[in-house]
């Protein structure tokens, strides 16, 4: 049956690019399906346009700030309009990493160790002095990240203890808090979940950049960048990365869908989780819409199977 | 079965020169800046609102209702006969002795830029530009795979010795300097004006080396403190006048969305131009042109001039003025007599991209000084652009990014 679609895109975010071709992309994929589709930029008219006229679902095509963090979600539940992804709870959670891996340790969901730092602590408590203990609880490489950021914009690999300070400045750009986790070397792997009672996995994508690491410029630009579907893993490997990517998706509380990132230690083969995404990309190079393509799905049916879920 | 996933099945396809063409963290965060609710410092853009509308409509009834049927088709590749009289009295303005054989209208500097990359420059071939340099200059010379060699400026433009130094070096190498390319007045993205004793020595480099100046001047005319300096062009036309090509636009003396800047040469120069434009884009729109001819056959013209002048000097005072009361010590900044750009130098340990991320995130956008650099260097620089913003945004947006920068010093201090 004909809806209207409202599609939640653009935003105030610095994933706003991303968000945008996610958007148009899905916008299309509603109007062949036969949907009314409204574009909607994220801005202070917000509700006024959400409340202008019947709206029967948002699809949230939304990334970082606003549609990731829970805000945007918690406006469509004061406005009872159903919308697409999981809702505020599991936003909220997943957005900031450091409560997110504090979630996945207390389930026992391996996530690499890390501590994380604020910008407050260094200038006003010396935090800086604490580095040479992190470095010798963690070890080099290391990554260092900002707590709540999408689209790796602010993490860098440091590799000696020289160009720690620089890395951290360069993550509290990006957020208040910055997360000093260990590298781990290994396969990185995207997991997509659906469903919204048994969520279920697509077959997993294997990254592999060209550069050491999946940077900002690695995801942004396709030919910096292989992408493998399903993964070159064993079943065992292949069984214990979806397991995983379920428990987390359950102890995050999500629900229709979500996107887990992965990295398979070459030496160990434990799975560590990286994080939860509640908004993947649906862009012509995103993970999911790729993952679903592999599990016989057009992009259209992908689309069309997430706002069945959610209406 | 595991298969490598293709997304573009034409990467086999491609030149090696759009390779310079990937996606950016700093551009992607500047697509930000067009919302509403950010206080833009980023792109040069400029107050249109200003012009009379009225007028314009005048001008395009006016061309529509007698000439619309000329107006709307192709034409030749050469300028639009009339409006080349009016570009003379628009350059003689500035000194700029032409006449309409030496003219040749192109689709906005850029495109006379890029027509100017493909007619000079072999792959490998090396240019001169002052560094910082326009980005959109450096994109074209980049995109025909030029070796940019950036020399510094100073407070009164590029750094003569320098430049004389690096031409000598590349001479005895054998090397050709295919041109040298300046924006002398108002230079985006420094703001920092040419010396007149300078414009002479690097016109008479430019003899000596036997290579040629492309003199860009989108902002002369809006100088709006000290006396005009004549343009190289005009220097290089009290001799043999054959060193300088010039460049203007429309973008800044009437609107950019009509896409019209013009080219002044040497004839030889000029013909490999128009062979040039025929093989890109045929022509130049003939009704942006009409456009140009109606609105600068209007003797009110030099009005919105000085309308133009008058705000950005506003919008330049408030900016001076906020970065004097907030900025803390060790930043630096230029002090332009006109156009539209600040060039600011903070202290070398401060990344101006990374403040790019923080001032974004509160709203201020600003180019981070990398791109205006061919080696890319220029991190902790950064350009300014007050001519899009109202003076109360200024002063608001120039606080939040000296909150942030000052914040950002304290958090490296903690390092230290």
């Amino acid at each position: 049956m004909k809806k209207n679609i409202a599609v939640l895109m653009g935003g105030r975010s610095l994933e706003r690019e991303f968000s945008i071709k996610s958007g148009e992309r899905i916008s299309n994929a509603l109007r062949k399906l036969g949907h009314n589709v409204i574009k909607m930029d994220i801005d202070e008219h917000i509700v006024d346009n959400l409340t202008s006229g019947r709206i029967d679902l948002a699809y949230i095509a939304l990334h970082g700030k606003d549609g990731e963090d829970g805000t945007i979600q918690e406006i469509l539940e004061v406005l009872n309009i159903p919308y697409t992804g999981p809702g505020v709870y599991p936003n909220v959670l997943s957005f900031d990493k450091i409560i997110s891996k504090q979630i996945l340790m207390s389930h026992k969901i391996p996530t690499p160790p890390f501590y994380f730092l604020n910008t407050s602590s260094f200038r006003e408590l010396g935090s800086s002095k604490l580095l040479p203990f992190i470095i010798e609880k963690i070890g080099l490489p290391m990554v260092v990240k900002p707590s709540a950021q999408g689209s790796a914009l602010g993490i860098k690999i440091v590799n000696n203890k020289e160009s720690l300070p620089e890395a951290i400045i360069y993550a509290l750009s990006y957020s208040k808090k910055v997360i000093l986790e260990k590298f781990i070397d290994g396969v990185e792997l995207a997991v997509s979940i659906i469903g919204k009672d048994r969520p279920r996995t697509l077959p997993i994508v294997e990254i592999v950049p060209k550069k050491k690491f999946f940077d900002f410029e690695s995801r942004a630009n396709i030919d910096q960048t292989d992408y493998f579907v399903p993964a070159r893993l064993s079943p065992a490997e292949e069984k214990k990365v979806k397991e995983t990517a379920i428990a987390v998706h359950n102890a995050l509380k999500c629900n229709i869908l979500s996107r887990v990132d992965i990295i398979l230690d070459k030496k160990d083969k434990i799975p560590y989780v990286l994080e939860l995404n509640t908004s993947p990309g649906m862009t012509d190079t995103s993970l999911l819409p790729m993952a679903a393509e592999e599990a016989g799905m057009s992009f259209e049916e992908l689309v069309d199977e997430i706002i069945r879920m959610s209406l | 079965m595991t298969k490598k996933i293709t997304f573009d099945y034409w990467k086999h396809l491609y030149s090696k020169r759009t390779r310079y063409m990937a996606s950016s963290e700093i551009r992607d965060l500047l697509s930000l800046s067009a919302r509403p609710d950010i206080i833009s410092f980023s792109g040069g853009l400029p107050e249109v609102r200003a012009l009379s509308f009225e007028r314009l409509e005048k001008y395009i009834r006016r061309i529509i209702k007698t000439d619309g049927a000329i107006s709307l088709q192709y034409s030749g590749s050469d300028v639009y006969y009339p409006l080349k009289t009016r570009l003379i009295e628009v350059m003689k303005l500035e000194g700029v002795d032409a006449v309409e054989e030496d003219i040749i209208t192109t689709t906005g500097s850029q495109h006379a830029l890029d027509l100017l990359s493909k007619i000079f420059i072999n792959p490998g071939d090396t240019i001169i530009t002052e560094a910082p340099s326009y980005t959109g200059a450096l994109n074209a010379f980049n995109s025909y795979e030029a070796k940019i060699i950036g020399i510094p400026v100073d407070r009164y433009g590029i750094d003569v010795s320098i430049l004389e130094e690096k031409l000598k070096e590349l001479r005895k190498k054998k090397v050709t300097v295919k041109f040298i390319y300046l924006v002398p007045n108002f230079s985006n993205p420094s703001g920092v004006t040419l010396s007149l004793k300078r414009r002479k020595i690097v016109l008479e480099l430019a003899k000596k080396y036997n290579t040629v100046i492309l003199e860009d001047n989108p902002y002369g005319m809006l100088r709006f403190e000290g006396s005009p300096i004549p343009t190289i062009k005009e220097l290089d036309s009290r001799g043999d006048n054959r060193n300088v090509i010039y460049l203007c636009t429309l973008s800044k003396l009437l609107a950019p969305g009509l896409r019209v800047g013009w080219i002044v040469a040497p004839h030889p120069i000029l013909e490999r131009i128009i062979l040039g434009v025929q093989s890109t884009i045929l022509c130049v729109s003939i009704l942006s042109q009409r456009i140009a001819y109606e609105y600068f056959s209007d003797p009110t013209w030099q009005e919105n001039i000085e309308r133009f002048k008058d705000i950005y000097e506003r919008r330049r005072d408030a900016m001076l003025k906020s970065l004097e009361d907030n900025f803390p010590r060790g930043a630096e900044w230029s002090k332009p007599d006109g156009g539209f750009f600040i060039w600011l130098k903070l202290p070398e340990f401060l990344n101006t991209r990374e403040i790019l991320a923080d001032s974004i995130r509160n709203k201020v956008a600003f180019v981070p000084g990398t791109g205006f650099y061919a080696d890319s260097s220029g991190l902790s620089e950064a350009r300014l652009a007050y001519c899009t913003e109202d003076t109360d945004r200024i002063e608001k947006g120039i606080r939040i990014l000296a909150g942030i920068i000052k914040e950002k010093i304290k958090l490296y201090k903690s390092f230290k």
